[in-house]
């Protein structure tokens, strides 16, 4: 089918299966079209089919609350096309070359999975054919038992990786969480779309670190503290990681945090923020160099950080109402500019 | 177009944003320390309430819900920010902010060039 979108910069083509979405088929084409978290929740994606129409993947999609379906207003990454589609845009979009990078579809099947907590498992996904991301991207996976797609962010990253790392948290009422925590899923074959996201690590903006993240939202930023590690970044500059869990024992990866903070000898700083639980001592029992605060992540993160956001760049992931809560302790308390701090949303 | 009373100006401290009506044209008055705008209350980009995601800080006015941004001293759009911060003219008269309002300010997507007939970012 051949999708033309008008768009504030210019008009573009491109080819779209009639399997796949218009989102997903113009970013393979390298086309810059908006979106965040590309499932439905978010509603950045939006676009207004003038000719032509699209079946749509999950009509209750909570990103359509702002849309005019009676006009046309489609989520994009909802939407697959049941013929040539002319749609609006109301955006800045333009087309680039990806250099190897650009989001495609590739298979995968489910490859090693560990339980790390009640409701958190680590699994990983064998692709068929490698892929190059940035630390701090995600990608969307979909398994042809499950309606849908869920977004995921890789804990791992390089150039021409074979393998993705994730994490995931048990969610009520999630049917992806569900089916991966309630079925035997190892060697089971899943869809990947990716890489996504722009709240990436840059090493050469020589920026510290200052990390928030509740829930698997760690993940992201697991990756981004490997590759500063391993490029020896810490040597000039700090990290801050604030993670926030409810409890203490829905605490995950802290052995690795642990080791990460120990190895930095102060330079970086890890703190468990817990919001249904007092803490029972100052740093955790277990792993001494996690330091534990009661409350909310980004209240944790407010307090500690006070006057000491120079020259920071600032990584957010996790349940919308906490990115919001923690992007205006970065915009506000933090006085960080918008181009240095980058999030991402996970419903 | 007159001149209408708002508020005083010790009402909106600074770095803060703070929602009026004044004859059922509701907008926000933002104090960014150098002085003060009057400005649409929804975030020109996704409707958002400015007076909820807005954030102050170094004079810039930041949407924290898709971080686009404005400097309130110029209304230059700041990063990404594709669309600019619509205002009503603003004067300050023995401790009062008055605004210059003429009719209500909406954004409109007639406003873009590109697209036109359009009510895509009017709202629902």
């Amino acid at each position: 089918m051949k999708i033309t979108v008008e768009t504030n910069s210019g008009v573009f083509d491109f080819e779209c299966e009639a399997t796949d979405k218009l989102l997903y088929a113009g970013l393979t084409r390298g086309l810059t079209l908006p979106y965040e978290c590309a499932t439905g929740t978010c509603g950045t994606c939006r676009g207004r089919i003038m000719q032509g129409s699209a079946h749509i993947d999950w009509d209750q999609a909570p990103g359509f609350a702002k849309l005019k379906r009676d006009k046309g207003d489609v989520l994009m990454c909802q939407a697959r096309p049941s013929s040539d589609c002319l749609v609006r845009v109301p955006a800045k979009v333009v087309a680039r070359s990806g250099c190897g990078t650009l989001p495609q579809h590739r298979t995968a099947h489910i490859d090693a999975l560990r339980k790390l907590t009640r409701d958190v498992v680590h699994f990983e996904l064998a692709l068929s054919r490698p892929m190059s991301f940035e630390a701090g991207q995600f990608v969307v996976l979909e398994a042809p038992e499950v309606k849908g797609g869920r977004a995921y962010s890789m804990v791992n990253f390089g150039r021409e990786v074979d393998r993705l790392v994730f994490v995931i948290k048990q969610k009520a009422g999630g049917a992806f969480s569900d089916w991966v925590f309630r079925n035997d899923i190892a060697g089971r074959t899943v869809d990947v779309f990716g890489p996504l996201g722009r709240a990436t690590f840059h090493p050469e903006e020589g920026k510290n670190i200052l990390c928030i993240a509740g829930g698997s939202g760690i993940a992201g930023m697991l990756s981004i503290i490997e590759r500063a590690a391993k490029e020896d970044y810490f040597r000039d500059h700090t990290g801050h990681v604030f993670f926030g869990v409810r409890t203490l024992e829905d605490g995950f990866y802290l052995s690795e945090l642990c080791d990460y903070a120990a190895q930095m000898e102060g330079r970086l700083k890890v703190t468990l923020a817990l919001s249904h639980e007092q803490s029972p001592a100052a740093v955790h029992p277990e792993f001494p160099h996690i330091r534990l605060m009661d409350g909310l992540v980004a209240d944790a993160a407010q307090q500690t950080m006070s006057g000491r956001y120079d020259n920071m760049v600032g990584f957010v992931a996790g349940p919308p109402i906490m990115v919001d809560g923690a992007l205006r302790v970065l915009i506000r308390e933090g006085r960080l500019h918008p181009q240095f701090v980058r999030y991402d949303k996970f419903s | 177009m007159t001149w209408k009373r708002v508020c005083k100006v010790t009402d909106v401290p600074e770095n803060t944003l703070k929602k009026f009506t004044v004859d059922e044209v509701t907008l926000l008055i933002a104090n960014y320390g150098g002085g003060f705008r009057a400005i649409p209350p929804l975030c020109p980009h996704m409707q958002e309430p400015l007076e909820e995601s807005g954030v102050i800080a170094n004079c810039a006015l930041t949407c924290t819900k898709h971080l686009w941004s404005w400097d309130l001293s110029s209304l230059d759009m700041l990063g990404e920010t594709e669309r600019p911060l619509q205002s009503y003219e603003v004067k300050l008269e023995n401790g009062d902010i008055l605004a210059l309002i003429d009719k209500e300010l909406v954004y409109e997507f007639e406003d873009e060039d590109d697209i036109k007939d359009d009510d895509f970012f009017s709202k629902a």
